[in-house]
């Protein structure tokens, strides 16, 4: 190894974890890198609405976990900008509803200008969530 | 609750930085992360729905309360269940007690319910149940302490 900053960081790396090879680090860390590099423009994302909306989505599930009210939840500014990517976004969110619920009817009602929970069921995370995703399969918005 | 259920170690580390007056030994979370209820419900006694009075319609809260986000409509919801407004969160025998967090803004954001002399139960958010501290919430994001109401307790 002639490159002696490269040594150095293989030495750094192989110092963070002992059961991973300094190579194998040094090849994950600049996967990750091309990773991160290759996902983050905002011109990437706008042409591709999935890595956005799982970006926005990411961010906004981190930064709203703890909070009860409705509308700070839909407010934030990561779920502001999804209900503006438009109705591109609605199978990514009824997909995602059906993998894990979420306070996403606020989104969905926004784009769609529709509301398919009955009122009985208002506040019932999984009878919306069922509402919801009924009324994708219907729309052919999901299989 | 209670039985402190193993929880995702994401869960914990979210808490301690959210909420400053928590550290380890003065809280436990006592329930697995669940978004079907929230904090609100938590202390009403409901665990099937989510309670707030958004704008949309969409979620749960009772008719017979005014559908807004001030700290009137959240105190006209727990005295329309019994609840009278007091002076301090120490506990007092046979009485059950509830603490609404407001917001700079005064805008509620969460409430606490007592359970004995040093412990209080929350819900946050989509996540975790836990007993800690009275006033171990006052953060940025949930302000602080507004109002603290009490009832009888219920058999």
């Amino acid at each position: 190894m002639n490159d002696p900053v490269l040594a150095d960081e293989i030495i750094n790396i192989a110092e963070d974890d002992s059961t991973i090879g300094p190579d194998s680090k040094l090849v994950k860390r600049y996967v990750e890198d091309v990773a991160t590099h290759f996902f983050k423009p905002l011109t990437r994302q706008w042409a591709n609405p999935p890595i956005r909306f799982f970006n926005l989505k990411s961010q906004w599930e981190q930064e709203t976990a703890m909070l009860s009210s409705v509308t700070e939840i839909a407010m934030h500014s990561s779920y502001q900008q999804i209900i503006g990517m438009g109705p591109s976004v609605i199978p990514l969110i009824l997909n995602e509803m059906t993998i894990k619920p979420g306070h996403w009817f606020w989104a969905l009602k926004s784009i769609t200008g529709e509301d398919p929970v009955q009122s009985k069921y208002r506040g019932r995370i999984k009878e919306m969530t069922k509402a919801w995703i009924q009324w994708g399969e219907e729309q052919n918005y999901l299989p | 609750m209670g039985g402190g259920t193993k929880l995702p170690a994401m869960s914990e580390s979210e808490i301690k930085k959210t909420f400053p007056g928590l550290e380890v030994g003065n809280y436990t979370i006592t329930s697995p992360s669940t978004p079907e209820y929230n904090c609100i419900a938590w202390a009403a006694g409901d665990i099937g729905e989510w309670w707030w009075p958004d704008a949309n319609n969409q979620y749960y809260w009772p008719d017979e309360v005014p559908r807004e986000e001030s700290l009137g409509a959240f105190k006209d919801l727990f005295e329309k269940r019994g609840y009278q407004k007091c002076e301090t969160g120490d506990y007092e025998e046979g009485y059950q007690k509830i603490a609404i967090y407001v917001d700079a803004k005064n805008k509620p954001t969460h409430v606490s319910k007592q359970l004995s002399s040093e412990i209080w139960t929350s819900k946050l958010g989509q996540i975790e149940d836990i007993e800690h501290p009275f006033q171990g919430l006052d953060s940025p994001t949930y302000g602080s302490v507004a109002v603290i109401m009490k009832r009888f307790k219920q058999c």
